[in-house]
């Protein structure tokens, strides 16, 4: 099913959560909203579900506006952030309720109950009550709970934020393969970009209210709209300066570490004040001349991530650059006091307009 | 210096460290002394004669006598009725209060706690002054609707039932409004997501889930409805179990009335640890830790629901307070009968119970703060030795608070009147005799605020907070006086102000181990008010609600007015 928001604006008293959201998330699709705690991602997901209204906007189900149908009646199924399991009924109990709630026949009830526990490795603890569940577990209850009823479309509220760093990179895997499985349209709330990116088709991410980017991981990665977003997923240098010279979509900028050129992203004049993102797996070392921007800078810091070597080499003007070197075992380490030079292709820097 | 700087550290492990259960001992032996042993007697003299020898006679004189059946089942239905009609109450001011948003909404969830502070006593006076027989309402009504005889409002079944559930319905309402005010919104919109409707909802989710908050509310109205004695007395209800425990004990002439007394005491205090018992089973096998990450939406209320609600609780409010309002008329009312209000006001009444016969209120102040004293010498070790240490006997002491809290009031008294009748065993001193027995059953039924009070203030000072300045060398006691105590010692004044409040009202327990020139003012009142002279007793209820006022304002001003842990039968 095709989910589609259109102009969606929400207010909670003079607080505007959401302002003016459109987005389309296609049949089948493991859609992800993006962005920092407060953005409006989670707003946007309980519009989705049907527990908010919409102040101004629509929200379509397969073309079909869903204003003011309650949330039962969207074929939602809903994972919340503490997965809301009810503590005083069985992980069968919590299941099966909805079913009883629609008057499915007992013998029915019992053989989709089981299927779905089965799906979600969950076979043999339906007698369990949440409180006996580790929370890897009461998650999965959680997914087979909102998947017994057939929904339309999987809405996931940060579903991995309380479980701990092992547990969450396996589930992470199992969500994705489950909803591959059945090829339900997924809705996926979360603030942790990594997640986001192993997880999804397509992300928006948001800030303040506001879709900032859709695209798939590889788009916002490698060609961020705006410099939130090149922030935001990732790691960025960030070097403020002033655009100099801007030709063929190319921008000189100086900065206080010296002129470095990048592409510019939207309109630049010379004049105006921009900042330079690159990543730190583009920033090469360069001992000697040669590249075409090349600024010194002295080693301060160099920490062993196993398969890599990040350099923090400070510029002039106290700027910390990072530097990621690959293959460590073909790389003889720096050690902190060096003097080097860093280079990189202006193609993989951006330039964007820095608010003055 | 570096060596000097280590020299500190080194010192506490070559010290003599004294066994921490050695420190809780005097705690642990107050308990025993003043809990346990006065229970034991009761509970050995009612199956005793008086020459020592065991006996079962006394009990089956209880149990094969008619009339004590008839005031067991009256006392049952009593509880269970206003059990019944503090939940209806109870569970919709609660509902309304963390629901629905409405006009008043924050004033009304002040007010709706305040009956259950009121003195009890105090209160029924009141009712009569308003409801009686010559009370305001029928006045009014005979004179101006042509009424010929008086309604009557409050003499009987319904009247107790009335004070009562006025009284006690806010213990449903403070422990309900926790439990609800716990629920994390997810919990129901999973429920609606899946077609519950609000019906199915609340029968599905909420309720089983607030189970537990609504037992110990519950138990403990039900348990206090069980042993008041004096609200009955008052409007002429002598068949009740506890009424008849007091009328046998006060009167010294029947030796077999007064041992049926004894009998019946115990008998209560058998119930009320039976009551808790099954309170706990219950709440025990449904108490789960949810931990809330939103609270549902307060929804607004239109149309007439929103008037509705302000009006359900104006209407509480004002039958609950309606009692203190008849009690300030008669304080200031001169010769006050026969007309709906005074006509004529007059200061003489407060005059006399402040200036020219103190006694009463000295008294009450005398016990009270004396009471409070050894309160928090005993209660605060003992809520630290539960909350922070694993020392053996900490399970049974837990329990013996808890008891307390449940134990009825005149229990205690006649426990405590066998117990301390004789000399006591190395000292030889008669306690009954000594004017310390007063603050000392004071204490121990006061007890539990403070030890509670302690016990939760102290599970909000991380370990590790204390840890950490120990880890800088800050010795033992020191880091109690510079890491523990600064954070603690609202919570715990606020719990022993609760005491405190308690302790000025305690009409059960000091009532009957009183002795000429011992006198409190719930004496006061209940002696002046049998013997007719209603205006001074007014006054000094009057005087009483003032002071209790003034303690809850202090309470409010200290802590924010979190109070809803203190009153339950489970927690603790």
């Amino acid at each position: 099913m095709r989910v589609r928001l259109d102009r969606v604006v929400k207010r909670f008293k003079a607080l505007e959560a959401l302002a003016g959201v459109s987005l389309v998330v296609e049949d089948g699709e493991f859609f992800t909203l993006l962005g920092p705690s407060g953005c409006g991602k989670t707003t946007t997901l309980r519009i989705i579900a049907g527990f908010y209204d919409p102040d101004e906007g629509v929200v379509y189900f397969d073309d079909v506006p869903q204003n003011g149908v309650p949330p039962a009646q969207r074929g939602i199924g809903i994972v919340f952030q503490n997965y809301a399991l009810w503590p005083h009924m069985t992980v069968e109990g919590n299941v099966a309720y909805g079913l009883k709630l629609q008057r499915v026949p007992p013998a029915e009830i019992s053989r989709r109950v089981t299927a779905v526990l089965e799906q979600v490795g969950l076979a043999g603890l339906e007698r369990r009550t949440p409180g006996q569940l580790s929370g890897g577990q009461q998650q999965r209850v959680a997914v087979a709970r909102a998947l017994v009823l057939n929904p339309r479309v999987l809405l996931l509220d940060e579903p991995l934020s309380n479980l701990d760093a092992k547990v969450r990179a396996r589930l992470r895997s199992e969500i994705r393969r489950l909803q591959q499985d059945l090829g339900i349209t997924t809705v996926y709330v979360t603030h942790d970009q990594e997640e986001a990116m192993v997880l999804s088709d397509r992300i928006a991410v948001m800030n303040e209210g506001m879709v900032l980017q859709i695209g798939t991981p590889v788009e916002l990665y490698e060609q961020p709209a705006t410099l939130f977003v090149a922030d935001f997923i990732g790691t960025s240098n960030l070097l403020p300066g002033d655009a100099v010279e801007a030709r063929d979509g190319i921008v000189a900028v100086r900065t206080p570490a010296g002129v470095v050129r990048g592409t510019a992203i939207g309109a630049l004049a010379p004049g105006m004040p921009v900042v330079v993102a690159v990543r730190p797996e583009n920033v090469r070392l360069a001992d000697g001349a040669g590249a075409e921007t090349a600024l010194p800078g002295t080693i301060v810091l160099t920490q062993y991530l196993g398969s890599l070597i990040r350099y923090e080499v400070e510029m002039a003007g106290g700027i910390i650059v990072r530097v990621d070197v690959g293959d460590p075992h073909r790389h003889t380490r720096l050690l902190p006091g060096h003097p080097v030079e860093v280079a990189f292709a202006s193609r993989s820097a951006q330039v964007f307009a820095r608010e003055r | 210096m570096a060596q000097e700087a280590l020299r500190p550290s080194l010192r506490p492990a070559a010290r003599f460290r004294v066994p921490g259960v050695v420190l809780a001992l005097p705690v642990y032996a107050f308990l025993f002394l003043f809990i346990v042993f006065p229970l034991w007697r009761l509970f050995l003299d009612a199956v005793t004669t008086e020459e020592g020898v065991l006996t079962l006679a006394f009990l089956r004189d209880f149990l094969s006598d008619r009339f004590y059946h008839r005031a067991l089942l009256n006392s049952l239905l009593v509880a269970g009725g206003t059990v019944l009609g503090c939940t209806l109450l109870g569970f919709l001011a609660a509902f309304l209060l963390v629901r629905y948003e409405f006009p008043g909404r924050r004033l009304f969830s002040y007010l709706t706690i305040l009956p259950i502070i009121m003195p009890p006593l105090v209160g029924i006076m009141g009712l009569v002054f308003v409801l009686g027989r010559a009370g305001t309402v029928n006045v009014i009504l005979m004179d101006s609707f042509g009424l010929r005889r008086p309604v009557n409002f409050i003499y009987g079944w319904h009247g107790v039932l009335l004070a009562m559930i006025l009284h006690y319905f806010p213990l449903v309402t403070l422990n309900v409004t926790d439990a609800l005010s716990k629920l994390d919104a997810s919990l129901e919109e999973a429920a609606e997501a899946m077609g519950a409707t609000r019906l199915r909802k609340i029968r599905d989710i909420v309720l089983p889930l607030v189970t537990p908050g609504f037992i110990s509310g519950t138990t403990l109205v039900f348990i206090l409805a069980f042993a008041d004695f004096a609200t009955p007395l008052v409007v002429g209800v002598q068949n009740l179990i506890a009424s008849q425990a007091y009328l046998n004990i006060v009167q010294f002439v029947d030796r077999r009335l007064f041992k049926m007394g004894i009998v019946i005491g115990a008998l209560m205090a058998v119930l009320a640890i039976v009551f808790l018992l099954i309170a706990r089973r219950i709440v025990s096998a449904r108490e789960y830790a949810v931990l809330s990450y939103r609270a549902a939406d307060r929804q607004t209320l239109r149309g007439p629901a929103r008037w509705l609600a302000p009006l359900f609780f104006v209407a509480v409010l004002l039958l609950a307070f309606m009692p203190y309002l008849g009690v300030t008329l008669a304080a200031f009312g001169q010769a006050w009968s026969l007309t709906p209000f005074p006509e004529h006001w007059t200061l003489a009444n407060l005059d006399q119970v402040i200036h020219l016969t103190p006694i009463f209120v000295l008294n009450t102040l005398r016990w009270s703060l004396l009471a409070v004293i050894i309160i928090l010498a005993v209660g605060v070790p003992l809520g630290w030795v539960l909350a922070r240490t694993t020392l053996p006997g900490r399970g049974l002491m837990d329990a013996i608070v808890t008891l307390v809290l449940a134990l009825p009031g005149t229990a205690i008294g006649i426990a405590y009147i066998r117990a301390f009748h004789f000399p006591l065993p190395v000292i030889g001193v008669v306690l009954s005799r000594l004017w310390i027995i007063m603050p000392l059953v004071l204490a121990v039924r006061r007890m539990p605020y403070t030890v509670r009070a302690t016990f939760a203030s102290l599970l909000t000072v991380h370990r590790s907070m204390e840890e950490s300045a120990a880890s800088v060398g800050a010795s033992g006691l020191r880091v109690f006086a510079d890491i523990t105590l600064p954070v603690i010692w609202r919570g715990v004044l606020a719990g022993a102000l609760f005491s405190l409040m308690f302790a000025l009202q305690e009409a059960a327990a000091t009532i009957l181990l009183v002795l000429p020139g011992w006198e409190t003012m719930t004496v006061g009142i209940f002696t002046y008010y049998t013997s007719g002279t209603f205006g001074q007793a007014a006054a000094l209820g009057f005087v009483l609600i003032l002071i209790c006022a003034a303690t809850l304002f202090i309470i409010y001003r200290l802590t924010g007015a979190r109070m809803g842990g203190l009153f339950g039968s489970g927690g603790g």
